[in-house]
């Protein structure tokens, strides 16, 4: 080897060391900013849990929920995490297997999001159970006929391949963690340590990791699709005005990817911030996703037209209640703010370059994440006050439905978690990938195993 | 930031949209409030009261007549409202407001003073004498199917009692069904009889099972008999239909197809999350090869 070529090896080192460095520098920060995010954060959570041990103390009572609106605050949730749950596929498999490249450092953000929205969706399902001591018997007694028994199989086999999705490319920069991370807790070191799983770059490991992922990242888009449909089929397969419908499968997977996008720009630009990565998360990174935001929106609009315009032309005797309320009726100032505030004026705006920079772009994410929230309850409730059957012979606060402070707390909580759960993830591992971004700006292996 | 506000104060604009009634004066004309009620308080009125009162007026204003039914509506037992005359209330059943509707149409005049009548006695049972056993007894005649029942005295004399209401049912899956008209008084020789409904299903072999009751009586405390008579028609189930497989089938009866087709996806998918996970220890295990050298 001639002097030259040891020079330019010594070089690249330094250099990957840097990157390192850089990419690590949230694991070694210690503010105090953080901790208080951290306390507001289990503040809410806390809250969230008071309320839901008063809730199994005194019933469902606690809620609005009653015989006629049977599904409220919760499900809506539910629904919003599932579909929020979806950008990790298609950030980290789609675009990945389209070979866009410049989703790299977005994909462990899009994976972790996905992984604690789906925590946050299993556990506020159980909120949502009267008698949750019973859950067992879904697996034990349910029947293979019901979307519920669907829903339960398929969110689960996707929390699973997301959790590995999330952690097999995380195993080269664990065993980089493991050399770099000496001055950290006993613990971390030996959690570094058993999830390193002993990698050490070679042929065989690059070869058999590199299978799996892809493996993954195929199974994972009919998983991922599925998911999102089955949920919806839970209203779909239910006779009732607004559910009936036959797009709702293709629907909700264009809100969701829509909503997922959008719920990655805001997160993305937390991070930038919080951690000054404008060198990794860049203002090109804000304008891509821009134009996927804008490409998404549009699929959505389409189902959206099709999805009330059609009904709405037709105004059949069974559903005209329920369409006229979303339309002019009581839910209409909710209605037309989501469509107009949360799709149309987005869409219209994110057309053009200067709002497609990082500031008005978070303005726009967070007024869409905020707008698919109460458009899911807006799938959800609004249906369920207009039965085909007359109601008749109920109570008058039967014929309302106003979420209580209780349920609402609780489902701050929900969203708290995962703000909590990806917040300590950039503490623990590095948020953006370390040896894919070396990889990318074309370190070789030798380099980035043997540093 | 403005945006964001607008939107959420949209948010709680439709959540809070729920304005509580409050109790508006009800004014009754000097005239109307002196009218006189007309109908004694006697037994067979208070029945009729009673009856009415149960058919008409318990869905909103509670078995208990204190408000507390399906639509919170007035107490008919608290102070404010007994203190009214006859006169009052009955002008208010006749002419209804808001969410009461008025019985002018529904009810003769003579059975809405009924009601007043028995109102009064529901917070003011004392001007009643005490109430007295009794002992009900069931005969079937078989040629017409009809069910006579006879109410006597609970002691050994077995004197008839006149003028009873007995109240009859038959027994269904999920509670009683009424037959007979709402009163049925007993005649001079403490009987009275209700014919039987045609085609009432009873079990397979088509049994039913009929009870007489005196309830809910001023007078007499409660008493009950029952009986069954082969009398309703055989109920047919189509067993055939719930054993095939199919969707409305329960967990061992899934479609086949369904089976197939939900299974084979679990397997696939999982085949391959395993095959993942195997993959797993193979790099751990090539790890620690590596290392020991």
């Amino acid at each position: 080897m001639t002097d030259l070529h040891r020079k330019e090896i010594e070089i690249k080192k330094e250099q990957f060391q840097e990157l390192v460095a850089e990419l690590h520098s949230p694991l070694n920060r210690t503010s105090s900013s953080f901790k208080i995010w951290i306390g507001f954060l289990l503040l809410l959570m806390g809250t969230a849990a008071f309320m839901y041990v008063r809730q199994l103390r005194f019933g469902l009572g606690t809620t609005d929920m009653r015989d006629i609106a049977s599904w409220g605050l919760y499900i809506a949730d539910f629904v919003f995490l599932i579909a929020v749950s979806l950008v990790g596929s298609l950030i980290t498999a789609i675009l990945k297997l389209s070979n866009i490249k410049w989703a790299t450092p977005l994909t462990r953000i899009s994976e972790i999001i996905a992984v604690a929205a789906l925590f946050s969706a299993l556990l506020i399902i159980v909120v949502d159970m009267g008698r949750p001591d019973r859950l067992w018997h879904i697996f034990v007694y349910g029947r293979l006929q019901s979307p519920i028994v669907w829903d339960i199989l398929v969110v689960n086999t996707y929390l699973v391949i997301s959790i590995l999705l999330l952690y097999i490319p995380l195993i080269p920069d664990i065993a980089l963690l493991r050399k770099t991370m000496g001055h950290k807790p006993k613990w971390q070191q030996k959690m570094y340590k058993i999830l390193s799983l002993g990698w050490q770059g070679t042929e065989d490991q690059v070869k058999v990791l590199n299978l799996s992922l892809k493996a993954l990242m195929v199974v994972i888009i009919p998983v991922a699709l599925s998911i999102h449909t089955v949920t919806s089929w839970l209203f779909a397969s239910t006779l009732r005005p607004g559910w009936d419908s036959t797009i709702f499968g293709p629907y909700f997977v264009a809100g969701a990817f829509m909503v997922g996008a959008a719920t990655v720009i805001v997160t993305m630009y937390i991070i930038r911030e919080a951690y000054n990565f404008k060198e990794y998360i860049t203002d090109e990174h804000f304008d891509l996703m821009g134009k996927l935001l804008v490409l998404t929106s549009l699929v959505y609009l389409y189902f959206n037209l099709n999805e009330f315009m059609v009904p709405a032309y037709k105004m059949k005797s069974g559903e005209s209640a329920h369409i006229l309320g979303l339309l002019v009726g009581d839910y209409s100032l909710m209605f037309w703010s989501v469509q107009i505030i949360g799709m149309i004026a987005p869409i219209f705006l994110m057309a053009f370059k200067p709002f497609r920079k990082p500031k008005p772009m978070l303005v726009i994410s967070v007024l869409i994440v905020i707008a698919a929230f109460l458009k899911r309850f807006l799938i959800v409730t609004p249906t369920l006050l207009h039965p085909f059957l007359p109601i008749q012979n109920y109570p008058e606060s039967y014929h309302h439905y106003n979420p209580t402070f209780s349920e609402m707390m609780i489902t701050v909580g929900s969203i708290a978690g995962i703000a909590l759960v990806i917040s300590i993830f950039t503490r623990l591992f590095p948020i953006i990938p370390v040896s894919e971004t070396a990889h990318e700006q074309g370190f070789p292996n030798e380099i980035i195993n043997n540093s | 930031m403005v945006k964001i506000t607008l939107l959420i104060s949209i948010i709680l604009l439709t959540c809070t949209q729920n304005a509580k009634s409050q109790v508006k004066p009800w004014p009754v004309s000097a005239e109307d409030a002196g009218k006189i009620n007309p109908i004694p308080v006697e037994l067979k009125n208070l029945g009729i009261g009673r009856n009415i009162f149960t058919r008409t007026c318990v869905a909103c204003h509670g078995a208990k007549a204190d408000g507390k039914g399906l639509i919170p509506s007035a107490s008919l037992i608290d102070e404010t409202f007994q203190k009214q005359s006859d006169g009052s209330i009955f002008f208010k059943i006749n002419t209804g407001r808001d969410k009461m509707p008025p019985f002018k149409g529904m009810l003769k005049e003579d059975e809405i003073w009924s009601v007043v009548n028995y109102l009064r006695i529901l917070v003011n049972r004392s001007a009643l004498p005490p109430a007295k056993d009794v002992n009900l007894e069931i005969s079937t005649g078989e040629e017409i199917k009809s069910i006579t029942a006879y109410v006597h005295s609970a002691d050994s004399a077995k004197l008839p009692f006149p003028e009873v209401d007995v109240h009859f049912y038959i027994k269904r899956d999920f509670g009683l069904m009424r037959i007979g008209e709402l009163s049925n008084y007993t005649g001079a020789d403490g009987k009275v009889k209700v014919v039987f409904p045609e085609k009432i299903i009873g079990d397979k072999e088509g049994n039913v099972t009929v009870l007489a009751k005196v309830e809910d009586n001023f007078l007499y405390n409660n008493s009950e008999m029952a009986v069954e008579r082969k009398w309703g028609e055989q109920m047919v189930t189509e067993d055939e239909k719930f054993n095939q497989r199919a969707l409305w089938g329960s967990r061992d009866k899934s479609p086949v197809w369904l089976l197939l087709l939900a299974n084979g996806i679990i397997v696939g998918i999982w085949g391959v999350i395993f095959y993942v996970i195997y993959n797993l220890f193979r790099i751990k295990k090539t790890g620690k090869i590596f290392i020991k050298e």
